[in-house]
């Protein structure tokens, strides 16, 4: 084996020297130019003094985000390589929610150095190859630097989160908003799958009106809409029985078509009549098993509920809500622990689900319907998001996702980093002290590489209005010196002990950022054409 | 001269016919060239349709079934690629380069004044001879399994190293020759489901044995069932309507609807009663299961899936042994699937239905997890390719290495008869060899290797005997194709050299190209 590889040595330095056509490099050209312009574009928006963006799209619709998956997704891309670069955001905030922005600007600083190696005559897949070890190798210095920790330990839950929302429109709330994505997080974790984290169980309710300051994490169950008193029923509920229904309160209505035939006045009479007994009837079925809230399925084959059902049920004392989706069917009965109902005979008592209290309250203008104090409360949680205006709600409601899925990371690889770009400048540090140890092109491309991991550091101190070029270089030093976890502290404005000043997140976000725009990048280098197809 | 053809009908001849025949042939195959070999580049597809929809690829049928085609020599070379995908699986792309060589070939001969006539029979010749050399050089493991599973892998890892999954191959190439054992000998790939989750990374792609179905359980119903007995059903679960166009009821009272309403309630739940007769604790439907019959299912404890996709519950019919039923009436006609357990696991952010014990042994599930849509798109690909060679390669158990050795193999044996041969046809017999070695040329070529320097060193080493030698991608230079276990299924080989002569063969014979007139629309005056 080693005559081989020593025989090899000599025709490998013609692996690595690439001729190519003109045309295939304008290609590759282009496609990195491309993708290049969609990481500038967002890179202003990476880091706590990050700026936001103003997206108008064509319906006038407006929206003001920092949030790097959201601002890409709105731009209509048309360049297939930029398009990856939207698609690797996208992917990232599947695998971790956050850092959607430092994927896509890493990517762009790859590409850049990738662009200087092609022109020095590399290889396309040499780089990809060697993009490909590095990734590997970043991994293990990340995790080299990660810190374990419990789930139990809720400070530090609540400071990973508040990383991350740090960087948002709402980062004043952070110290509000933060603990209130742990708490909700923390209370739909199944002990008997404690790894993993459904964010479906978690329902984010936006009201507008009042401040952020009033979002609040509700244990139980909110409708956004009124409870119905067209005929004054109760709007307040205590000792609650709740029943999910699947049919309707109203006349009868067959698959196969009908018509009733009416012949004279008196008929009418007495059809009136039945109509009236009938749901009388069903009313008192419901009545009988105590039943006093009713959740009632939206339906689109006749009226769920009619003015005199509805009267009925008010003289019955039963809250009514109608109108509820499908969908959230699941959810409902999962956090009532109760059975929905499709049929009025089955109506039973097993089926219904206790709660403590049942009422309308007013917010804002509006009136939600609140359920609290459930009995055997299912493993959901509810949180019900205020804002002044629409375009605050809708980037609380994305910043919120993002914390949530910072603790999901969490709770999936319990490790925590340090934040701030000291992961990006050890890294660097130590693999461009690997590639020296490496022979050939490969040698030359991780160093090329390893410098362009510098840019995050280099953006977060731009962004800041910071000196960047003392700022990386002082980074530098400090991290030469052995301290593992110096970071931009943006509020000081200097290097300090990223750890001491709380600025941590989970250890998935840097791995999958990295490893993503690794295979983002080789994708883009080992294209050659684009061809057009039907 | 008075006109022979319609009006708009076009006709080219001779000289001019034959030219766009080989021009748009070779285009063709100058297009997917750079995808060749391991070291090979992707190409980027975008749709001009609705979308703009994006696809990046390695593999050569995808990329010749997508194009837009005019020349119609062109179009028999993406025929090849097509029927290659479906016979073999693998070579899409070497088919088309190797036609492209040959057609190549011939117009330089051609342009000397050889009969067309005389160039295919020389290729005739020199294709019966490679094949034949070809034959003689294989190696056949079928008698020791551990050898034989080491030439799977082996072949495997040769596919997938051309693809995105060369950096996992061994991984990979794991997953697929387990799968492809589990199939016994059978090349039906529709027991192997390949499920795409986007997520995680490739590395967390695994092989499940049982089947798993992207669909949620019922509400209320139990989420786990051991011995599981099922029944795959297509059958509307809403009412049976009368089918009958304006069919209706008529009726004088609201208690008489009421009635109605409670027959149709009632038909149904003895519907469903029918159902749970059969003694089962899953129901599988193609078509929605409503509210009503599915508290129904939940209140007798079986486990129903509603709005299971077409393929999905005929595979699963398939694979647990059962048969789609659409009536209920007899259930001793009806064959009811088995499986040890079913239970619901979650992967990535999406909870699945896994059947485990099924009755069909050979079935299984291969799940890729993978960074975005195209990495996945492409794995797949990839995969299929190689699930496709091994279980040809498990009916046909020869084996020939890779890297560029058959073809020089080939190419010894045709230059031997070349020099044998008296007359014209000689000629044409050379040029086949070059068009042969053109192979290896062109995988060196991509790797930025200086391919004229690496092919006479490997002719060199193939004027010995029973040389293993190739080219090795890798580290640049001509190595030992046994020890570095690059391996390709005889089967692939053969089908490359045969249709790829015959396309060329079929371009070569053409002396007039014939448009039709376009059938015109009527004119609305």
């Amino acid at each position: 084996m080693a005559t081989a590889v020593t025989a090899a040595t000599a025709p490998s330095r013609k692996t690595e020297t690439y001729t190519d056509t003109k045309r295939r490099d304008d290609v590759r050209g282009v496609n990195i130019a491309a993708a290049r312009a969609v990481a500038d574009a967002v890179r202003t928006s990476l880091g706590p003094r990050g700026m936001d963006k103003m997206i108008s799209s064509g319906e006038q619709e407006v929206i003001i985000t920092n949030d790097g998956a959201t601002i890409l997704s709105r731009m209509s891309l048309l360049q297939p390589a930029a398009r990856m670069l939207a698609d690797l955001s996208r992917s990232q905030d599947a695998a971790a929610g956050d850092g959607t922005t430092t994927v896509v600007v890493l990517a762009g600083s790859l590409l850049r150095r990738a662009q200087t190696l092609l022109s020095a005559g590399a290889h396309p897949t040499a780089a990809a190859d060697a993009l490909h070890r590095l990734a590997t190798r970043s991994v293990d210095v990340l995790h080299g630097m990660a810190i374990p920790i419990e789930l139990s330990d809720r400070d530090s839950l609540v400071k990973s989160a508040s990383t991350a929302l740090n960087s948002k429109v709402v980062s004043q709330y952070s110290t509000l908003l933060s603990p209130l994505a742990v708490d909700a997080a923390l209370s739909v974790v199944d002990p008997a799958h404690p790894d993993l984290l459904d964010l479906r169980d978690i329902r984010i309710v936006k009201k507008l009106g009042g401040t952020v300051d009033d979002t609040e994490l509700i244990r139980g169950l909110i409708f956004d809409k009124k409870a119905s008193h067209a005929a004054g029923g109760p709007t307040r509920v205590e000792n609650a029985k709740i029943a999910v229904i699947q049919f309707q309160v109203s006349p009868p209505k067959t698959d196969i078509e009908q018509s009733v035939i009416v012949s004279d006045y008196a008929q009418m009479d007495r059809i009136l009549r039945e109509e009236r007994n009938y749901i009388l009837g069903m009313v008192k079925k419901i009545k009988a098993s105590g039943c006093n809230v009713l959740l009632i399925q939206k339906s689109i084959l006749r009226d769920a509920v009619t003015d005199l059902s509805l009267h009925y049920l008010a003289k019955a004392k039963i809250l009514v809500v109608k109108d509820v989706e499908r969908d959230e069917i699941e959810f409902i009965t999962k956090t009532l622990n109760c059975l929905p109902i499709a049929n009025i005979e089955h109506f039973r008592e097993d089926k219904l689900g206790y709660a403590d209290l049942v009422e309308e309250v007013s917010v804002g203008e509006s009136k939600i319907v609140k359920i609290t104090g459930i009995k055997d409360m299912g493993r959901t949680a509810t949180v019900l998001v205020r804002g002044s205006n629409q375009l605050v709600i809708d980037e609380a409601d994305r910043s919120l996702h993002d914390a949530l899925c910072v603790i999901r990371c969490l709770v999936n690889k319990r490790f925590l980093i340090a934040g701030g770009g000291a992961p990006e400048i050890e890294m660097s540090m130590q693999l461009a002290a690997w590639a020296k140890e490496l022979h050939g092109m490969e040698s030359y491309c991780i160093k090329e590489f390893a410098e362009a991991l510098e840019v995050i550091p280099y953006t977060l101190a731009e962004n800041a209005g910071l000196n960047p070029i003392s700022i990386v270089t002082e980074l530098r030093n400090r991290h030469a010196k052995g301290e593992k976890n110096a970071g931009i502290n943006v509020r000081k404005g200097q290097i300090t002990n990223i750890l001491e000043e709380n600025v941590v997140q989970p250890l998935l976000v840097s791995t999958s950022a990295i490893t993503l725009a690794c295979e983002c990048v080789r994708m883009i280098l080992k294209i050659d054409d684009i061809v057009t197809v039907r | 001269m008075e006109r022979v053809l319609k009006d708009d009908a076009v006709e080219e001849k001779g000289e001019r016919a034959r030219m766009a025949a080989f021009i748009g042939a070779m285009a063709i195959a100058d297009l997917v060239k750079t995808t060749l070999g391991p070291k090979g580049m992707d190409k980027i597809l975008q749709s001009t349709g609705r979308g703009r929809s994006v696809t990046v690829t390695n593999d050569g049928a995808t990329i010749l079934k997508s194009l837009h085609i005019d020349n119609p020599a062109a179009k028999v070379l993406v025929d090849i690629s097509k029927v290659q995908d479906d016979e073999v699986g693998d070579g899409t792309t070497s088919v088309v380069v190797l036609a492209g060589e040959l057609l190549r070939e011939a117009e330089k001969l051609v342009n000397m004044k050889i009969h067309p006539m005389t160039i295919i029979a020389g290729y005739r010749m020199a294709v019966e001879c490679a094949r034949n050399a070809l034959l003689e050089r294989t190696m056949d493991n079928k008698e020791n399994i551990d050898k034989f599973r080491s030439d799977l892998m082996n072949i495997a890892m040769t596919t997938l190293s051309s693809k995105i999954l060369s950096q996992d191959k061994e991984y990979f190439a794991e997953l697929a020759v387990d799968a492809v054992l589990r199939l016994k000998g059978s090349t039906n790939l529709e027991a192997i489901q390949i499920l795409k989750k986007p997520g995680g990374s490739l590395k967390d792609s695994f092989l499940d044995e049982g089947f798993i179905l992207d669909k949620k359980i019922g509400l209320g119903q139990p989420k786990r069932i051991e011995n599981a007995k099922i029944l795959v059903a297509n059958t509307a679960m809403d009412t049976d309507k009368v089918k009958i166009y304006g069919a209706r009821v008529r009726v004088d009272s609201m208690a008489k609807v009421a009635e109605i309403e409670a027959a149709e309630k009632q038909k149904m739940r003895e519907k469903v009663q029918k159902i749970i007769g059969h003694g089962i604790n899953c129901f599988v439907n193609r078509q929605l299961i409503y509210n009503f019959p599915e508290e129904l299912f939940a209140d007798a404890g079986i486990l129903a899936i509603e709005h299971a996709d077409f393929e999905g519950i005929e595979r699963l019919a398939l694979v647990t042994g059962g048969e789609i039923a659409s009536t209920f009436d007899n259930p001793e006609s009806v064959k009811l699937g088995h499986c040890k357990v079913i239970e619901e696991i979650m992967i990535g952010e999406d909870k699945l239905i896994h059947f485990s014990g099924v009755d069909m042994g050979q079935a299984c599930t291969i799940v890729l997890r993978g960074a975005s849509e195209h990495v996945l798109d492409e794995a797949e690909r990839s995969l299929h390719d190689a699930l496709c060679v091994l279980s040809q390669t498990v009916n046909d158990t020869r084996v020939l290495f890779g890297g560029g050795w058959p073809e020089m193999v080939m190419a010894k044996a045709v230059d031997d008869l070349a020099r044998k041969t008296p007359g014209k046809k000689s000629h044409a017999i050379d040029a086949f060899s070059r068009a042969l070695q053109a192979i290896p040329t062109i995988i060196a070529d991509n790797a930025g290797l200086d391919s004229a320097e690496l092919i006479s060193q490997l002719r060199a080493e193939h004027h010995k005997e029973n040389c293993t030698a190739g080219i090795d991608v890798i580290t640049g230079s001509v190595g030992d194709m046994q020890k570095r276990g690059i391996s390709e299924a005889f089967k692939v080989k053969q089908a490359i050299l045969l249709s790829a002569t015959e396309a060329a063969e079929m371009i070569l014979r053409v002396d007039e190209i014939i448009t039709c007139a376009p059938r015109r629309r009527e004119d609305r005056m």
